[in-house]
């Protein structure tokens, strides 16, 4: 299980409308991104999925049951990582699972699981600081598996990351995605990394936010990123964002 | 604060000290021998460093029987540290929770600011006159309080609030609770100022048990020490009291950074 549903809307920050009537839906299982130029409120809409705020206006559920204070049953992957840095990796992913009351044993066995999912075994006793971008991130994805979510929600997690080390995950992201198949909703402002992952790109305006446009990405995986076909949803997806860049660009608005 | 390290570093560290020293026995040799004078100084009364040196090792642990040397220097030492050591310990007590507690809540901290910031603005040393007449005994140790409760209770408040907000946001999504947040996000995240606190703290506490015990008069300690070795004439005994004052001062500095580095082994 794990269908997400955004029903019409509504987020103001003071007197500045973020979010206006913002409709779609993860369904159980699906890898969906969100794509929009910088400001159009992505960030906000997991943030809303995942609790942290209030909707205004519209309603969020998560299997029908509607979110209201911090949802705990999605899992949250932040852009710069947010790991504890007093935490080794093995703690940082045991943390949810002690919170949640579970025994040392239970915490070691998820822990483990986890670590060596995300390839992150023998580091398990290493400070957030002696890692790479890439490990960090890897030890972000891992925290949030280990709460055993419905939804994983994840906010530019590659943004930070060099261009290489970015594919990689990418292709890290979609074999663990593929193990433990739960749904993800996916910020990015990459096109070539929204057509890559996602089942479905939801293309949002700014100023205020709003979905635009969906694309259903019905490519085959392990996908090609140069192949012909990922090739035209990438021109389709570009047309559709360039003008919302312009739009989002001009300036006194 | 940087420890310098290496061979290098040390040699740089004594050699100011070596220098030091050699100008403050020229200056007073030469002023002994009437060949220079300053005015409204008097230079040749100041003991040299020889002469320091020699009170210091006669009386560090011997004890001369005779008024004001019942104890060597190394009990007044202990007694002073006894006392910033315990002052210390119940400022700890009670700074960390408030400084959390003001730092967390709104509330807290809108109540309790304009006492925090009244009072930490009377200095350890005005408590004295005070706390001479309504503590039976301790008063110097509450003199110690004063000095230490305020820097950590700052420190705290800072670290608790700098505590970044995205790991409180990961925490709560990891299904952390209100308490489990303080306990194990903004503790830990805070952990460095509160030592950071303690650090500058204790240094306070320091200056300020050395004065008290000037005022005080409690029969053993280094400011007592100090004042009663002036008012008997024994200048080199006097600043050889001054010197341990300082060098303590600065080796209780560093054991808190060294224990700080141990413990702390993330960041920076």
């Amino acid at each position: 299980m794990g269908r997400l549903v955004i029903n019409s809307v509504s987020k103001k920050f003071n007197d500045f409308l973020a979010l206006e009537d913002v409709n779609f839906e993860v369904e159980d299982g699906e890898f969906v991104c969100l794509l929009g130029p910088s400001g159009c409120g992505k960030t906000t809409v997991l943030r809303l999925a995942a609790g942290l705020e209030e909707p205004d206006d519209g309603f969020l559920c998560l299997d029908g049951k509607k979110i209201s204070g911090v949802n705990k049953e999605c899992g949250f992957v932040f852009q710069e990582y947010a790991l504890f840095p007093w935490r080794t990796v093995k703690e940082n992913i045991e943390f949810g699972p002690q919170v949640k009351g579970k025994t040392s044993l239970e915490c070691e066995r998820i822990s483990k699981h986890y670590i060596d999912l995300v390839g992150l075994s023998g580091f398990e006793n290493h400070y957030p600081d002696e890692l790479s971008g890439g490990m960090k991130q890897r030890v972000g994805i891992a925290r949030a598996y280990a709460n055993n979510p419905k939804l994983l929600l994840m906010d530019e997690p590659f943004g930070a990351l060099d261009a290489q080390t970015r594919n990689l995950m990418q292709s890290e992201l979609l074999r663990i995605w593929e193990k433990e198949h739960i749904s993800v909703l996916f910020v990015t402002h990459s096109v070539d990394e929204a057509v890559y992952l996602g089942d479905k790109v939801v293309i949002m305006s700014a100023r205020p936010g709003k979905v635009k446009e969906i694309f259903d990405v019905k490519l085959a995986r392990p996908r090609i990123r140069t192949g012909p076909e990922a090739n035209i949803i990438r021109d389709r997806v570009l047309k559709s964002l360039v003008s919302e860049i312009k739009i989002a660009s001009k300036p006194g608005q | 604060m940087k420890i310098q390290t290496g061979k290098k570093g040390l040699i740089i560290n004594l050699l100011s000290l070596i220098v030091f020293a050699l100008l403050w026995q020229l200056l007073v040799i030469l002023a002994r021998k009437d060949s220079f004078n300053i005015p409204f100084i008097r230079l040749r009364d100041i003991p040299t460093p020889v002469e320091t040196w020699i009170a210091l090792a006669g009386s560090m642990f011997i004890q001369i029987h005779g008024p004001g040397f019942t104890y060597g220097i190394i009990n007044h030492v202990y007694a002073s540290l006894q006392r910033v050591i315990e002052g210390g310990i119940i400022a700890f007590i009670i700074g960390v929770p408030v400084g959390i507690g003001v730092g967390y809540s709104k509330l807290l901290r809108n109540l309790f600011n304009p006492l925090i910031e009244i009072v930490r603005n009377m200095p350890p040393m005005a408590w004295i006159p005070l706390s001479i007449f309504i503590f039976v005994s301790g008063g110097s140790i509450f003199i110690v309080f004063i000095g230490v409760v305020f820097p950590i209770i700052l420190n705290t408040v800072q670290g608790v609030k700098s505590t970044d907000s995205r790991l409180i946001d990961a925490a709560r999504t990891l299904g952390a609770s209100e308490s489990m947040i303080v306990k194990k996000v903004i503790i830990p995240s805070a952990f460095p100022s509160i030592m950071t606190g303690l650090r500058i703290g204790l240094g306070v506490g320091w200056m300020a048990i050395v004065a008290a015990e000037m005022v005080i008069r409690s029969p053993v300690g280094l400011g007592y020490f100090i004042w009663n070795m002036g008012d008997l004439g024994r200048y080199s005994e006097m600043v050889a009291g001054m010197i341990v004052i300082g060098v303590i001062g600065y080796i209780m500095n560093i054991s808190i950074l060294l224990l700080q580095r141990r413990f702390i082994k993330w960041g920076d």
